[in-house]
């Protein structure tokens, strides 16, 4: 889990081209929009897109992106309950 | 057409140093090659951090200069936005185009297709701006810019108090290459400062951004009044000259009353002969041409329209841009702009010296 | 005081008719053009319904009078089609010399649909051949300067881009074009062919319906895209006085008004709807009591459809009336859908209708109303407001009135 929490946030700022982000400066639990790093409706798309990519999962409604891409935490735990144990 | 307005407030980038710096005494930027690109300002100091960083080249390139233009104007939130481009943001369309390929067409990135579409300048500016009045965005090759300049003449005769109105076009490798499989470019490479004594078919490409507030009434702060527009559509080269005449006689003016011509010319020799042609009208009125500066490309007339409005308000020329010329005109209070693109688009812009109230 | 503007010609094709007469039968018949695409080389060919035109492009040539010239595009052949209906309808054949006339088309992506096909072709130094043809037909001027050279039309041309609401602001800048005295008479409109390009795009976006659409359902679940084309003659009263050219109703209002809020989203409250229609309501002197129907923007994306009828309800308070989108029988045809449902528009005048909004079963939650989900016939429409809103916060509303001398 830490270490796709990890990869995640280095993923996360290169798809949304965060640039003067650093990995260790996004919390876990942080909201990722709004407040939190700043991020809108197209970064989610974005985001989605990046799951679908680096881990083959297809998000179809956008409104459950936004759950699931509420912070780094909980976009970790969507995706470990998506991958085969 | 009729009406007239007043240059408040302008800004360009381009591939000379017209963003910052003093224009009298900026170096002239030559020898890049056939494919002029922009000097890229700081973005930073105009775009906030977080905005920027989706953005892609024409876009940082049109928001910027537009908020330059506004900030230059020292007026309040313009009352309207419409520009004018000839390709919108090449970088994004080309990148979706070989995304939907590489990716068959699953899991496709949104913001290269967003900033795709042609408005998406206008939207970022109305964004930024808050401004939620009319917006609009003219795609028509070398009418782009003039027909956003044509919405503003009327917007502001319907008592719109100042519009903001500008172009922006760029250039990629790609599409230098594309354009140079139907015969736009010159096939050897050329130093811009000698583009005219290269006279061969095609010319060398550019691009750029430029901006105005526009105003229908002068302040101290004009720099220059548009005093007439004028767009003709694959004219005959008799139908240019009658045009002409028309155009002047609407101000009660004749080609004597004109200190200097700024010419579209650009040493294509397949295009060239409407120029030539067109000189005739003007034997002794003394030539400049711009598109050494910029390149060709579909919104060079905005730049040109840029460079008038500077050279009457300074009541000089950047003579340093000009190392192939000798002579400059002294007095210039009125300016005539003809420009055309490929020989399809030509346009007549009468530029005079603003005259300020009560003085 | 400015001169009135009038319609007095009208030529569509699209997904449900090659004709308006043709449109108009399959909109009372409530016969939907969306399915699945024929013409279209994707990878969603049997999974996104699309409203295509039901003719290849060789065909389409045929109609347009310009058979085996690839370098037409479909964009250009749709508007070609369209246009000559358009000036035929307005009576206008030699005219178009003796009465300087204006073109102000729109498109999204211009000749795309066929360059996309060969653009890996055109970028590749190794390929050669005729889709070399194809490199000038990439930009939106293209279909406009074709069409232009094709009818004959020479005094003033130009082309607009503003997403989805193109089409509306070509009509609005003729009409002002003519109010202010520039020209007499402008022909205004759009043309929107299907592409690769904004199939994905609008799907990367994720609000594109897998099932034909259901504008103000509350299971909406995004647009189906269409194509087509649309123009409308426009002349100043003075004009049609002179020529005694026969008016089918009048340009009485309009308005473009922006978001400044997002880039593809609207406001949730409104704010750009509710302003193009009550100022473009204004303009046109008439008062929310006069509207008798409202052809919506109704996209069935999640949040247009929310914005639009917030905005609805802000304007109309609770005497809304009869409204309904008709995407659900054309698909979203982008640049061309504000010409088209402005034509819809007129016919809803002139034969005193209102067209159903197919696919509506659930009302929204957020909202009080509901579209009109069935043909009201021998219904006194008077004045209609027709919506488009885009991208970019692009908002315009056109109001189009009965001709009352």
């Amino acid at each position: 889990m830490e270490e796709l929490k990890k990869k995640l946030k280095v993923q996360i700022i290169e798809a949304l081209n965060l640039q003067d982000t650093k990995p260790e400066d996004i919390d876990d639990n942080a909201p990722l929009f709004g407040e939190g790093l700043g991020l809108d409706s197209i970064d989610s798309l974005e985001l989605m897109v990046l799951l679908e990519r680096h881990y083959q999962i297809k998000v179809e409604d956008p409104r459950e992106g936004r759950k699931i891409l509420q912070s780094v935490q909980s976009m970790a735990e969507f995706i470990q309950s998506k991958q085969p144990a | 057409m009729k009406g007239k307005c007043y240059i408040q407030g302008a800004a360009a980038i381009t591939p000379q140093h017209t963003f910052e710096g003093d224009l009298l005494s900026s170096p002239l930027v030559s020898g890049a090659g056939n494919m002029l690109s922009i000097v890229e300002p700081d973005y930073k100091a105009f775009i906030p951090a977080n905005s920027l960083r989706r953005m892609t080249r024409l876009l940082k390139m049109g928001l910027t200069t537009a908020l330059k233009a506004i900030q230059d104007s020292q007026l309040s939130t313009p009352g309207a936005i419409v520009t004018g481009t000839g390709k919108g943001s090449l970088q994004d369309t080309e990148r979706f185009i070989k995304d939907i390929r590489q990716y068959e067409e699953k899991a496709l990135n949104p913001t290269p297709f967003i900033q795709s579409t042609y408005n998406a300048v206008n939207g970022m500016i109305a964004v930024q701006q808050q401004v939620t009045t009319y917006n609009n965005t003219f795609v028509h090759r070398g009418f782009s810019f003039e027909s956003a300049l044509q919405d503003s003449l009327l917007l502001l005769a319907e008592g719109v108090s100042h519009t903001l109105t500008g172009a922006f076009d760029e250039i990629s490798a790609e599409h230098f290459y594309i354009k140079s499989r139907i015969g736009h470019w010159k096939t050897a490479t050329v130093n811009n400062a000698e583009l005219y004594h290269h006279l061969s078919p095609g010319t060398i490409s550019g691009e750029g951004a430029s901006f105005f507030v526009l105003a229908a009434a002068p302040t101290v702060n004009s720099y220059a009044c548009i005093a007439g527009l004028k767009m003709l559509y694959k004219p005959s080269p008799a139908t240019l000259t009658a045009a002409l005449s028309a155009f002047l006689a609407e101000q009660q003016l004749t080609v004597d009353d004109i200190d200097l011509v700024l010419s579209g010319r650009n040493g294509d020799s397949n295009f060239e002969h409407y120029y030539t042609h067109m000189d005739a009208s003007w034997p002794s009125v003394p030539q400049l041409p711009f598109k050494h500066l910029c390149g060709e490309y579909e919104t060079a007339g905005a730049f040109a329209l840029w460079l008038g409005a500077h050279i009457i308000r300074a009541q000089q020329v950047p003579q340093q841009w000009y190392p192939f010329q000798h002579s400059f005109p002294g007095r210039i209070n009125r300016i005539l702009l003809y420009n055309h693109f490929f020989g399809d688009q030509h346009v007549f812009i009468l530029l005079e010296h603003a005259v300020i109230p009560g003085a | 005081m400015a001169e009135r503007v009038f319609i007095t010609g009208m030529g569509m094709i699209t997904a449900i008719g090659d004709t308006v007469t043709a449109n108009y039968n399959s909109l009372r018949q409530q016969q939907s053009g969306l399915g699945f695409t024929q013409y279209l080389d994707t990878m969603y060919q049997g999974v996104l319904p699309v409203a295509e035109v039901k003719h290849s492009s060789e065909a389409l040539s045929e109609m347009a009078g310009v058979p085996h010239q690839p370098e037409y595009t479909r964009t250009t052949l749709l508007g070609l089609i369209a246009i000559q209906e358009a000036l035929q309808q307005a009576g206008i054949t030699q005219q178009l010399h003796t009465t300087p006339t204006g073109f102000v088309n729109s498109s999204t992506v211009g000749g795309m649909c066929d360059t996309e096909k060969v653009y890996f072709d055109i970028i590749d130094p190794e390929k050669h051949g005729d889709f070399l043809k194809y490199i000038d037909t990439l930009d939106c001027a293209d279909c406009t300067q074709r069409i232009a050279d094709k009818v004959g039309i020479t005094e003033a041309v130009t082309t607009i881009s503003t997403a989805c609401s193109s089409s509306a602001n070509a009509l609005m800048y003729g009409a002002r074009l003519i109010k202010q005295g520039v020209l007499r008479r402008v022909i205004c409109g759009g043309t929107e062919a299907l592409t690769r390009f904004t199939l994905n795009g609008f799907n990367s976006l994720k609000n594109v319906d897998k099932q034909p659409c259901r504008p103000f359902d509350h299971q909406r679940n995004g647009l189906n895209l269409g194509e087509g084309a649309a123009y409308l003659v426009l002349e100043s009263e003075s004009l049609v006085r002179e020529n005694g050219s026969q008016v089918l109703a009048e340009l009485s209002g309009y308005c473009n008004s922006n978001e400044a809020f997002h880039p593809t989203a609207p406001s949730p409250e409104g704010d750009g709807a509710y302003a193009a229609m009550s100022q473009a309501l204004a303009m046109s002197g008439r008062s929310l009591q006069d509207v008798q129907y409202v052809n919506v923007h109704g996209t069935a994306t999640w949040s247009n459809d929310l914005s639009e009828g917030k905005a609805l309800e802000r304007l109309f308070g609770d005497q809304v009336p009869p409204f309904s989108s008709t995407k659900p029988f054309t698909g979203h045809t982008l640049a061309a859908a504000g010409a088209i449902e402005a034509i819809y528009s007129v016919l809803a005048i002139q034969h005193q209708v209102v067209f159903p909004n197919l696919n509506f079963s659930e009302k929204m939650e957020e909202l009080s109303i509901m579209p009109e989900t069935r043909l009201l016939e021998q219904y006194p429409v008077q004045t209609v407001i027709s919506n488009s809103f885009g991208f970019g916060g692009n908002n315009a509303s056109l109001v189009i009135s009965k001709y009352e001398g």
